[in-house]
């Protein structure tokens, strides 16, 4: 039997930056979202998952590429907003690709 | 911005373009036709409400579970209805998903009167704004082609501009 990995996209996205929640309260608010919109059981197949950005008003988070349309549709109708500004299939070329977009621009845009 | 967001135009409302420079990627949302940044950017009038809703409306912003009746009387053939994704923040899980079903019988209401289904984020900050990755994850999710709403779109804004240009 094939040992088969199930593809995965890692999101950009970015929050308000004057928010009192935390990222990981944010994460817990887009999987509410998530829940309440597809249900339980397609959130746990979607194996959504928090990764440190390291870059300011910007969560990393991980997803299932079947479930992508999923998530992104939770993302844009859930409340506080989020934009998602970068999608990669890895952490690494995501966070290149955020690098790239000019993170201190998108900062003052968002002010 | 519209770079990050991968969206070739960008609709701004006119009131918040007092300190922008002019960009070639921005399409201006104004409420009445005789405004002065008109002569600068390429527009679109938009109106929300039915009762000023008149010929010279491009664009005309519903609430998905408002009436249609009175839209129905009023719309011309195309005229832009736009429906707006911020609304749909604020809902719970249950008029969520009726919000869902009522912008795909928007979408269907579209297709019969020959109006132009506008689907925007409704932003009023970059925060709020919605990449087109995601605007077409909602497209599908409705159940519309997302390459044949953005050739319709295209083709739609491409006439607004030109029958303006050619009036100019």
């Amino acid at each position: 039997m094939l040992n088969h990995r199930e593809k995965r996209r890692y999101l950009a996205i970015m929050y308000d930056e004057n928010t009192i929640l935390s990222p990981f309260q944010l994460h817990e608010k887009i999987a509410e979202r998530f829940k309440e919109l597809f249900g339980a059981i397609n959130c746990e197949l979607a194996m959504l998952k928090l990764y440190d950005s390291k870059l300011g008003n910007i969560l990393f988070v991980r997803c299932k590429l079947k479930y992508l349309d999923y998530l992104l549709v939770s993302l844009s109708m859930t409340q506080p907003s989020f934009t998602v500004v970068s999608l990669s299939g890895t952490i690494k070329r995501l966070r290149k690709n955020v690098t790239s977009l000019g993170i201190r621009n998108i900062k003052s845009i968002a002010k | 911005m519209s770079k990050i967001l991968d969206l070739d135009i960008i609709g701004i409302d006119s009131s918040y373009l007092t300190n922008m420079k002019p960009a070639e990627n921005i399409i201006l949302r104004i409420d009445k036709k005789h405004n002065p940044l008109s002569y600068y950017y390429p527009y679109l009038v938009v109106s929300d409400n039915v009762k000023t809703l008149d010929v010279k409306t491009d664009l005309f912003q519903v609430d998905p579970f408002q009436r249609r009746d009175a839209i129905k009387r009023k719309i011309k053939s195309g005229v832009g209805i736009e429906i707006s994704i911020a609304f749909s923040k604020k809902l719970d899980a249950s008029l969520a998903g009726k919000w869902l079903k009522e912008v795909k019988s928007i979408y269907e209401f579209c297709k019969l009167n020959d109006c132009q289904f506008v689907l925007s984020s409704g932003a009023t900050s970059v925060n709020e704004l919605v990449s087109a990755r995601s605007f077409e994850s909602l497209l599908k999710l409705i159940g519309i082609t997302p390459i044949n709403y953005w050739n319709e779109i295209s083709e739609w804004l491409h006439t607004k501009n030109k029958v303006r240009w050619a009036h100019a």
